[in-house]
């Protein structure tokens, strides 16, 4: 989430505004609570956080003081979620799930400005070669087996999809990737003798054991956050992002943006293939509902909003926030009213603060610690 | 056989009709402001549950109209919803594609919730002109609804043309689709023009809606098809040229109505993908488009 992601290009009035209101309130009038606090606190903590950026800041990006306190206490509090949250164990399992889905649609869409609707056909090609493996070959296949297939069978579909649209340039590739979705849809159902229609196919969980079962989502979730955002500080983000932002530019410098859209695709197809055989287990089956329709698309797309797009971080807070309110805070409205509300946020957050709620928290935070970098 | 034969061609041809309408739509309002506008889909939905309200006694009681005054007022009311939508909402944001192109699916998306809302996920059934007409002589049968389809899309599309070739309110929409800055600096007042496009693209999908929901039905995910026939038909046409969006439409409205009458109606939609990606392969401009330059 570090600055240099941030161009000005693309920061309209409105953003301005509302990035200026919130300054504003943290900062400006910075006596009150937050700066009273914050201050000290980012004093006390810069010594850790230096040395964190000499060990692995070049990797992970830098930090300051309050931002690491935010990962530490992010990562600390995912790591020990059973403790303090016996209660909200399946909606973080499944915050989580969605996590691993939001970040593997950041680093291809979110990165590269090149937005994909079809990554809801990924994840459900994960969960339906599971599916079709445990269903039509043999119920007692291992887990080393299924889970390794589905991820290549994922990244298979992600390269048929990619090649020919990637050496598209400008919106068709998004309009190829949202017809692939609804074609995939079709397909489930006009294959319904292997694939069971509608009602879709029983996979059994990986264990009734809550506790056991969050640790065995969340832990190759962190895996995939730590990797994409080594990624993403790397040579390759930062290729990715100016593919976004000129990709003449890239071509001129000598790079082939083909490629690098290719690679990025290939790098997106196979988190979304652990995340579709997550979900296919802790859902206990695939069916066309949850795993393929073009909803879910947008539901990652949102989430990578909500959070903030291009940071890999963003879209795994923003995963956490949209599933919490899905199924936990907003559950009291009903169905039609929850959905509604949650899209018509996603929409605000597009139009007043459109580098996503994490990437402010996280420049808040930062700003507090001065110009020291 | 030949009936079948009959059939695909007389349905081809009554279905692309309202294709080309969505399709033209969607090409215009990309054409001049260079945004995908992923809500088209939901704007075809607001002309059939306007509709449907309007005419029907079971939504609004107090409010039943004969379908020759609610149809005008569909379309005006949809033409409006467009409007609103641009004057809104994609103004503020239109500068960041990226941003418009995700704000107008949430739209889409937030409609169809608001939509479920309101009159529920079950199928509407309503009828726009109601009777078959049989044709012997070919041994098929047409539906007056697609045969009014037809003609008012036709009819559309002749106003449409007499709009953007004769008035000058209407060439302004052609100058800055083909170059903005030209039309700026002959005085074209771009964004009224972007505006009154909004306006004019929702018209035809609120036309489009009222028979497509006659012809199939009313309900929430009943824009997802049309949109996707939208991308396909723009595509390979090439975004941004209503001729070959016409064009297109009708390769595609042929096709789909084809492989549904002898392969099945499960793999319709596939023989469009097929062309679509030949088509992006071979000519990747589409049949009459400038490739889309990516400012």
């Amino acid at each position: 989430m570090s600055d240099r992601e941030q161009t000005g290009r693309g920061i309209g009035r409105l953003t301005g505004r509302a990035e200026s209101v919130l300054r504003d309130t943290l900062l400006a009038q910075g006596a009150g609570v937050v700066g009273a606090v914050g201050r000290p606190a980012e004093r006390l903590l810069w010594p850790v956080a230096e040395r964190y950026n000499r060990r692995l800041g070049e990797r992970f990006g830098e930090v300051t003081g309050l931002q690491l306190l935010l990962l530490v206490v992010a990562f600390g509090g995912l790591v020990t979620a059973p403790l303090w949250g016996q209660d909200y164990l399946r909606p973080l399992t499944l915050g989580a799930v969605w996590a691993v889905f939001a970040m593997g649609w950041d680093i291809q869409s979110g990165y590269t400005g090149y937005i994909s609707f079809g990554h809801s056909a990924l994840s459900g090609a994960a969960g339906y070669t599971t599916g079709l493996l445990v269903l039509h070959l043999n119920p007692e296949l291992s887990l080393f087996v299924t889970v390794p297939l589905s991820i290549l069978v994922t990244t298979a579909l992600g390269l048929a999809i990619a090649v020919p649209s990637l050496r598209l340039r400008g919106p068709y590739f998004s309009l190829v990737t949202f017809v692939t979705v609804l074609l995939f849809y079709r397909l489930t159902k006009a294959l319904s003798e292997w694939t069971n229609g509608l009602r879709g196919i029983r996979v059994d969980v990986f264990t009734y054991d809550l506790t056991l079962q969050y640790y065995m989502v969340v832990v190759p979730m962190l895996a995939v956050a730590a990797t994409l955002t080594y990624v993403g500080r790397s040579d390759i983000g930062t290729v990715l992002i100016a593919i976004r932002e000129n990709e003449d530019a890239v071509s001129a410098a000598g790079l082939d943006p083909t490629k690098f859209k290719l690679w990025s695709f290939v790098l997106s197809a196979v988190p979304m293939g652990i995340g579709g055989v997550l979900l296919a287990h802790v859902n206990a089956g695939v069916d066309p509902q949850t795993f393929v329709i073009v909803d879910n698309s947008i539901q990652m797309i949102a989430m990578a909003v909500i959070g903030g797009m291009s940071s890999i971080l963003g879209p795994l807070g923003g995963a956490f926030l949209f599933v919490g309110l899905r199924d936990v805070f907003l559950v009291g409205l009903g169905e039609e009213l929850r959905w509604l509300a949650l899209w018509l946020l996603v929409l605000l957050v597009l139009v007043f603060a459109r580098d996503g709620l994490f990437r402010l928290l996280w420049r808040a935070l930062g700003a507090l610690g001065g110009d020291r970098r | 056989m030949l009936g079948d034969i009959a059939s695909v061609i007389v349905d081809g041809a009554l279905i692309s009709a309202v294709y080309a309408l969505i399709a033209i739509g969607f090409t215009m309002v990309f054409g001049v402001g260079g945004v995908l506008n992923l809500a088209h889909g939901a704007l075809i939905m607001a002309g059939a549950y306007t509709y449907l309200s309007l005419v029907s006694d079971s939504i609004l009681a107090s409010v039943t109209l004969h379908p020759i005054v609610a149809f005008p007022l569909t379309v005006v009311i949809v033409g409006l919803i467009s409007y609103g939508l641009y004057v809104v909402l994609v103004r503020t944001i239109e500068e960041n594609v990226v941003i418009t192109f995700l704000a107008t699916i949430v739209v889409a998306i937030a409609f169809t919730e608001l939509v479920t809302l309101v009159f529920h996920a079950q199928p509407y059934q309503y009828s726009v002109v109601p009777g078959v007409l049989q044709v012997q002589a070919l041994g098929t049968r047409i539906l007056y609804v697609e045969l009014a389809a037809f003609v008012a899309s036709w009819g559309a599309m002749g106003l449409l043309w007499y709009y953007v070739t004769k008035t000058d309110s209407g060439r302004s929409i052609r100058a800055t689709s083909m170059s903005e800055r030209g039309a700026m600096l002959t005085g074209v007042d771009v964004p009224g023009v972007r505006a009154r496009t909004w306006l004019v693209a929702g018209g035809l999908a609120g036309i489009a809606g009222v028979f497509l929901g006659g012809i199939g039905a009313a309900e929430p995910t009943m824009w997802l098809e049309p949109l996707a026939l939208a991308f396909i038909i723009v595509v390979v046409g090439g975004i941004g040229s209503i001729k070959g969006s016409v064009a297109a439409a009708y390769i595609v409205g042929y096709l789909q109505t084809a492989t549904g009458q002898f392969l099945g109606q499960s793999v319709r939609g596939i023989m469009s993908l097929v062309v679509l990606v030949v088509v992006l392969l071979v000519l990747p401009q589409g049949l009459y488009g400038t490739e889309f330059v990516h400012e």
